[in-house]
């Protein structure tokens, strides 16, 4: 096979590998529904890893727009998510009751993927989530979790907050990757460039895990290339829109793409709900159970941990964590 | 209280709205929710917390005895969106639940919708349970008539 017939036959490939995305947005999941539907916008071209995709964007932006503290754009206030167009990369319309799309990901990965999918098909749900044992949501599962997002942008730094955990991503403007720590996290080390007012991050270094209980599993190899920008349309619709994509040389084929969005969440300001510090170890009852499955722990059961009774220190007065009511629970059956 | 009133207009459309987000801590599947069962109780407490919300009640057991139910709902975010807060269930209030049991038959399930004393209908809900508008009016005419369970409700005369 020629050079030229190598790199139409990967261009093919690519465009066909991007074709359903175009179509397949989700309305109603995670908020969806809001605005006109979403659609995925692929890389300009084929590229063989993330470093290269964000490379080339960067080079296109002629080494970003630097903003300063008064043009930078302003993202603040409490957001929700509107939708995404996730579940569309790996199975086939119409979601929840579709099926596994061949050859998406890697065979090791199709047969965990395929079995995961089963317990969804089968049980009406998967039997496990991470998130049961208290494990951080981490990227990607940041960018669709229901919680309420903050995004606070700085000339050389973005913080992107989500109410889980809390979770709090860093992006550094303008830097090249770090990994000081030798090891990789559950949000890894991102670093951006403004383009005008899009941002485009880069993020790697993340851990082995799953996107949700209805995804794929990705590597520690997994990484991606995102750009964030804000639209409007018409009938005073606002969404932050993350266009992202995905690559992971040990889960997938080749990289995938997907869409994320964010509204503001002026229904959720106006109850006066504000970001709070929710941690989940010490509040959480829900356990992996002896058949692999979930359960939680009911008061008065071993192991209970009641999330609003007294804190380390029951001797003393004004220990409750339920200030208001200050309500007891039944002693543990031990 | 007022709070509840006053979003009641807005809490069909809301409760829709966020139906499809009630799907972020864990998997439901400990929930058997080919059953809808009703209990009325007494409020013990109201943990309001993020990941999931637990609405902790004492219900009569027909000896005369209490036991501790425990009911699980969705978090903070989405039901300060269906005028849901952390006063919404206070501790002595009765209030009447729609849940779907834990399957091992601890006395535990998922929320569906609450009725207050008052009367209002709420939906606390996460992926537990349906605390649908749909859920709440299809519950209705069997509240009325005396039904505690779908399964009973729905066995042919």
């Amino acid at each position: 096979m020629s050079l030229n017939s190598r790199r139409r036959v990967v261009l093919i490939a690519f465009a066909l590998a991007n074709v359903p995305s175009l179509s397949s947005a989700q309305p109603g999941a995670f908020g969806g529904g809001f605005g006109p539907p979403l659609q995925v916008v692929a890389p300009p071209k084929a590229f063989a890893t993330s470093d290269e995709h964000y490379k080339f964007l960067l080079s296109q932006a002629k080494g970003g727009t630097k903003h300063t503290l008064t043009s930078v754009p302003r993202w603040d206030g409490l957001w929700n998510t509107a939708g995404n167009t996730h579940m569309s990369m790996f199975i086939d319309p119409p979601g929840f009751t579709g099926k596994v799309k061949p050859g998406v990901l890697t065979p090791p990965y199709e047969k965990a993927y395929r079995e995961r999918w089963r317990q969804q098909q089968e049980l009406g749900e998967v039997q496990y989530d991470r998130l049961t044992h208290c494990e951080p949501p981490g990227y990607p599962r940041f960018l669709l979790e229901p919680y309420s997002h903050e995004f606070l942008n700085l000339p050389d730094q973005s913080y992107q907050i989500n109410d889980f955990g809390p979770s709090i991503r860093r992006v550094y403007i303008g830097q090249e990757h770090k990994n000081v720590f030798g090891t990789h996290s559950w949000y890894g080390d991102t670093i951006g460039f403004w383009d005008g007012n899009k941002l485009v991050t880069h993020t790697k270094y993340l851990l082995p895990a799953d996107f949700t209980r209805w995804s794929p599993m990705t590597s520690n190899q997994f990484e991606s290339v995102e750009t964030w920008e804000l639209k409007r349309y018409p009938n005073d619709v606002e969404r932050l829109e993350v266009q992202v994509t995905f690559y992971d040389r040990h889960a997938f084929v080749q990289p995938v793409s997907a869409v994320y969005a964010f509204r503001r969440a002026k229904e959720l300001e106006a109850a006066g709900h504000r970001v709070q510090h929710w941690e989940c170890e010490t509040s959480n009852n829900d356990v992996i159970d002896s058949k692999g499955g979930t359960s939680s722990r009911l008061p008065g059961e071993p192991g209970f941990k009641d999330p609003r009774g007294t804190t380390l220190f029951p001797e003393l007065p004004g220990q409750s964590r339920d200030p208001i009511y200050n309500t007891t629970l039944p002693a543990k059956k031990e | 209280m007022k709070t509840v009133f006053r979003v009641l207009p807005v809490l069909a459309v809301a409760s829709l709205l966020t139906a499809s987000v009630a799907v972020a801590h864990h998997s439901f599947a400990m929930f058997d929710k080919s059953v809808e069962k009703v209990a009325t109780g007494t409020v013990v407490r109201w943990e309001f917390n993020v990941p999931h919300s637990w609405l902790r009640m004492n219900v009569k057991n027909p000896d005369g005895t209490e036991t501790l139910w425990s009911f699980e709902g969705s978090a903070p975010p989405s039901l300060l969106q269906r005028g849901i807060t952390g006063s919404t269930f206070e501790p002595g209030n009765v209030v009447t639940v729609s849940y779907c049991p834990l399957k091992d038959g601890r006395p535990g399930g998922g929320l569906g919708w609450a009725r207050l004393a008052n009367g209002t209908f709420v939906n606390p809900a996460d992926g537990g349970c349906d605390g649908s508008v749909k859920a709440i009016e299809k519950w209705k005419p069997w509240l009325a008539a005396g039904y505690t369970s779908s399964t009973e409700a729905q066995k042919p005369k």
